[in-house]
């Protein structure tokens, strides 16, 4: 069994011992729940040890630890998996942010094995997603994230919980089975007919225009409802709001990066003519997701749902980036994606800390929490901070890169686009304000400081932020390669944005 | 007589049907559960009988005077006595002792039904067509109104009569038309006939054979009957005529429509592609308002039915390997959802309400409820979603646009209401604690296909094989150019 298989299936393996043991031995599921999740991580960590970064100049996807078994052969299904410098990082991310989820969901007391189960369900369904090169392998594990995340919203969820889980579900299904009729065209259309994503790489030279762009706006239904881009975003927010702390934060920090990573690894790489037919949309969803997602959340009350808003805004960056099909661009969408995994993963456990506490998520509630909890104050800010994008941390970083990339092709609409960026900063500093600065709300005195489950979930994304936004080259040079293969793949095409 | 030695399970079957029905006399209703044992041990070994045919295929298969025992028939045979297997089993477990009397003359019934189904997927003529489907039928009829003191089972069993009438009617009309076009009812080598041209009797005959047909699929729009007979007939019935009948007419359609009148002569395949649209739509858009759960799983069977239609309309080799892929799945998955909501409904009826907070009352069953509803609903990696994969890649191999948008669309639409029964076995609260009772055989059943949608879900491929074979029909399509 191949490294990418043990990754995936480690959390399988957790929630199949879950089952069987007793619902009774509650810390026994858990600590099955936390290694199950610790051994993925590890063995994660394993894999970007032995990873080369590959070299740009040889022109091909430095794919690493293949493995392909035939699975269907009647559809000539494979069970093949491998990563390149575009997957690995995110890989990296869910089994980071899955561990930390995990270790936070010690809080959940009711049904805990039922919930450890999905849990690392919804893990297998997600790192599967990124190692998947078969294109029905794919869909099912895409697929494999659907139910765990409706039951893990539903029942363990708010109060609106049922209708986010099932609106949650269908949105998503609706989006992706438009994906599946896009696969089975693929399918169709290729000579020999495969379903192996780096053989229709190749093939797409033979696609006609009208095809391509026909597929892709199958696939783009499918991935647009999981970046969320506008208007397939309304989803977000509720189901994020509504989920419980752990989820939100699998839902923000992984789940969204499904359908951005979707998008370059099948919408732009097999379907080069849709992407190029669809860049001036591309474009203008990205400003909307920018500065109506930050509106958005400059309007909200609510911490959590705040939060929800400004990934809408954040997830607009990725496609700013990716709406410039040049290496900045790349490399800051993909980037953008890992640090807004680890920035909004840390600012829903943070706001779930202070939930558990007061039991309100209200800005207005509070007041003159700096001087009451430091040492949860000091986190919040940085990581607001990280998400405005200050420089020396990491939201900077990426989101600069998105903009020198979108800069030279989309002049007005980057301009237009900055608005996102000052009304970012506008909400996070009115909420910090609210919340932190000003006389001591009486009601919270009694209020107690981070605890060591939630310094342990929380920590490791802080100090990756400032890491990240010092050397952001620790995870550049891994993707830089990967990147700068997938802009040069196709020389003549995206005159549209090329100089 | 030639072709007798053909018909041996189905001999054996209507000989143990009538054995049992005398029987039957000897026994109390409690004491008569053990002839529901010899049911559906008879079922089982002619089940195994079918293995013969395939083993030696030269003295087992082959064309009799109005039969073919083909690779597709015997395919279908074998949906039919795995599902009269199952029925039987359930009915032993069904409510207490005296909701069944007459134990011996029930388990008969669902063999004469089982007989006549089999002889239906290998017709070639319009007259066994006609006689076993009424065979099928009437046998039908009486076990959906089983139930005497039940008013629901009488109320099901009334309508199911009145339509089943009108539909026969219909056919036997049909049949007539044919009859004055063919000047014969053999429905082999009717190609020399077609090049004389096609005479208008002969479509319309063609059209109203399609409609009795429809009528036993649960074809939209002649689908108004199945709610109220499901709703009312014993569980293990409702499980039982949800697949076999549908699973037999299906076969029927397919062997006449896309093998024995040759295409060229009659292009129907505009109207199916509308019906199975039809059908999977309105199935689906009704049981969005569905409050009790057999109703509900009723209504989905119709939808189900669209879905399957897909495989017929496109007709060609991976249509007809889609539809035997999507049958086979459909067995394991509605039979496993009937047997959960049997075992809740024993004792709480089937209202949805009754479902719920089953998952703390029997984390086991709503696991596997949920476990075919999903399958139903065709959400990887259950078995369902490599059926209605096989299915969907027919129709846009055969570049049915509008048929694979609609059918993905209702995909989308389906889960909504099945997720509507997880909704209440998962996140209600329970008005009991105590654990839904099952006994050896439902446990048994449902093992058998949570194995079934799980082996099939995840290794499709000897399945998809066995799909590939069984697409064959005697008489050769090369008799046909």
């Amino acid at each position: 069994m191949g490294i990418l298989s043990l990754i995936t299936f480690l959390p399988l393996l957790g929630a199949l011992i879950i089952l069987v043991l007793p619902r009774e031995q509650v810390k026994a599921v858990r600590a099955v729940g936390v290694l199950a999740t610790l051994a993925s991580l590890a063995a994660s960590l394993y894999a970007l040890s032995q990873f080369h970064p590959g070299d740009a100049a040889a022109g091909q996807l430095p794919m690493q630890f293949l493995e392909k078994f035939s699975w269907i052969p009647s559809f000539d299904v494979n069970y093949f998996m491998g990563v390149d410098g575009l997957s690995l990082p995110i890989i990296l991310l869910t089994t980071l942010l899955c561990f930390l989820a995990a270790v936070y969901s010690a809080s959940i007391e009711e049904r805990v094995k039922e919930f450890y189960f999905w849990f690392l369900i919804l893990e297998v369904g997600m790192l599967g997603v990124f190692c998947a090169l078969d294109l029905f392998l794919f869909y099912v594990f895409w697929e494999l994230t659907l139910v765990p995340m409706y039951f893990l919203i539903g029942v363990w969820g708010g109060p609106k919980k049922e209708f986010a889980a099932i609106k949650f579900f269908l949105f998503t299904l609706f989006g992706s089975v438009f994906m599946l009729l896009g696969i089975l065209a693929l399918y169709f259309q290729s000579n020999p007919h495969t379903f192996d994503m780096l053989e229709l790489m190749k093939a797409s030279a033979g696609f006609s225009r009208e095809f391509q762009i026909i597929v892709f706006i199958g696939f783009w239904l499918g991935l647009a409802v999981k970046v969320p881009a506008f208007p397939f975003h309304t989803w977000l927010p509720l189901a994020h709001v509504e989920a419980p702390t752990p989820v939100s934060v699998i839902l923000a920090g992984v789940l969204l990066k499904m359908g951005v990573y979707g998008l370059l690894r099948i919408s732009y790489s097999i379907l080069p003519l849709g992407y190029e037919w669809f860049l001036p949309g591309l474009i203008v969803i990205a400003v909307i997701n920018i500065v109506y997602g930050a509106f958005c959340a400059m309007a909200q009350d609510d911490m959590k749902k705040m939060v929800a808003y400004s990934s809408v805004n954040h997830m607009g960056y990725c496609l700013l980036g990716m709406a410039a099909v040049s290496d900045a661009g790349f490399n800051g969408a993909a980037l953008q994606m890992v640090n807004h995994g680890l920035i909004t993963g840390a600012l829903f456990f943070l706001v779930g800390v202070i939930y558990d506490r007061a039991h309100t998520r209200d800005i207005n509630a509070f007041g003159g929490l700096g001087a009451k909890l430091p040492v949860y104050a000091g986190l919040m800010a940085m990581t607001c901070f990280a998400s405005l994008g200050l420089p020396g941390l990491c939201g900077f970083i990426s989101e600069f890169l998105c903009f020198l990339g979108a800069f030279p092709a989309w002049k007005l609409w980057t301009t237009v686009s900055v608005i996102g960026i000052l009304v970012t900063a506008a909400f996070f500093l009115r909420m910090m304000q609210k919340v932190f600065l000003g006389p001591l709300n009486e009601k919270w005195k009694d209020l107690p400081d981070m605890s060591a489950r939630e310094l342990v979930a929380v920590s490791p994304l802080a100090v990756l932020m400032l890491l990240f936004g010092i050397w952001p080259r620790l995870v550049l040079d891994l993707m830089n390669p990967t990147l700068k293969v997938m802009t040069g793949m196709f020389p003549t095409m995206f005159q549209l944005v090329r100089p | 007589m030639d072709g007798l030695r053909l018909l041996l399970p189905e001999l054996g079957l209507s000989v143990m049907a009538l054995l049992l029905m005398a029987c039957d006399l000897f026994f109390d209703a409690r004491r008569g559960k053990v002839l529901m044992g010899f049911g559906f041990v008879a079922a089982g070994v002619a089940l195994g009988s079918l293995g013969l045919a395939y083993n030696a295929p030269d003295t087992y298969q082959g064309l009799g005077t109005l039969w073919a025992v083909d690779p597709l028939g015997l395919y279908f045979k074998a949906i039919i006595l795995a599902a009269t297997v199952f029925a039987l089993m359930l009915s032993v477990d069904y409510k207490s002792p005296d909701a069944i009397r007459h134990p011996g003359s029930f388990t008969a019934l669902v063999l004469l039904s089982a007989v006549g189904q089999m002889f239906l997927v290998s017709a070639t003529d319009l007259l066994l067509i006609f006689l076993s489907l009424e065979l099928v039928s009437i046998s039908s009829f009486v076990l959906v109104g089983y139930e005497r003191r039940d008013l629901k089972s009488s109320e099901g069993a009334m309508k199911y009569f009145l339509f089943g009438a009108f539909s026969s009617a219909i056919l036997v009309y049909g049949i007539s038309l044919m009859y004055a076009a063919l000047g014969g009812t053999s429905l082999i080598d009717i190609a020399p006939a077609m090049d004389r041209g096609v005479s208008t009797s002969f479509v319309v005959g063609c059209v109203m054979l399609a409609v009795g047909f429809g009528f036993k699929v649960s074809m939209a729009p002649f689908h108004f009957w199945v709610a109220d007979a499901y709703e009312g007939a014993p569980t293990p019935v409702t499980a039982y005529l949800s697949i076999a009948p549908k699973a037999a007419a299906l076969a029927v359609m397919l062997r006449v429509f896309t093998h024995l009148i040759p295409h060229t002569s009659l292009d129907l395949q505009g109207i199916f592609a509308f019906m199975a649209f039809l059908t999977m739509t309105v199935g689906n858009l009704t049981a969005l308002f569905q409050t009790n759960v057999k109703r509900l799983l009723a209504y989905s069977s119709i939808a189900q039915a669209g879905y399957l239609l897909i495989g017929f309309v496109t007709g060609d080799t991976i249509g007809r390997e889609g539809l035997l892929m999507y049958a086979m799945v459909y067995v394991f998955m509605n039979l496993g959802a009937f047997t959960v909501a049997m075992a809740v409904g024993n004792e709480d009826g089937y209202e949805l309400e009754a479902f719920d907070g089953l998952a703390r009352r029997s984390l086991g069953l709503a696991l596997l409820m949920a476990f075919f509803l999903l399958s139903l609903a065709g959400i990887p990696p259950m078995a369902g979603f490599i059926g209605k994969f096989a299915l969907f890649a027919a129709a846009v191999k055969g570049g049915y646009w509008f048929l694979a948008v609609t059918a993905v669309l209702n995909s989308v639409v389906s889960v909504y209401y099945y997720m509507s029964v997880v909704y209440h076995m998962f996140f209600k609260a329970p008005r009991t604690l105590e654990p839904a009772r099952t006994d050896v055989l439902m446990t048994g059943t449902l093992a058998v296909a949570a194995v079934g949608v799980l082996v099939i879900g995840l290794y499709p491929e000897p399945f998809l094989a066995a799909a590939k074979l069984s697409a064959d029909m005697l008489p050769a399509v090369s008799s046909h150019p």
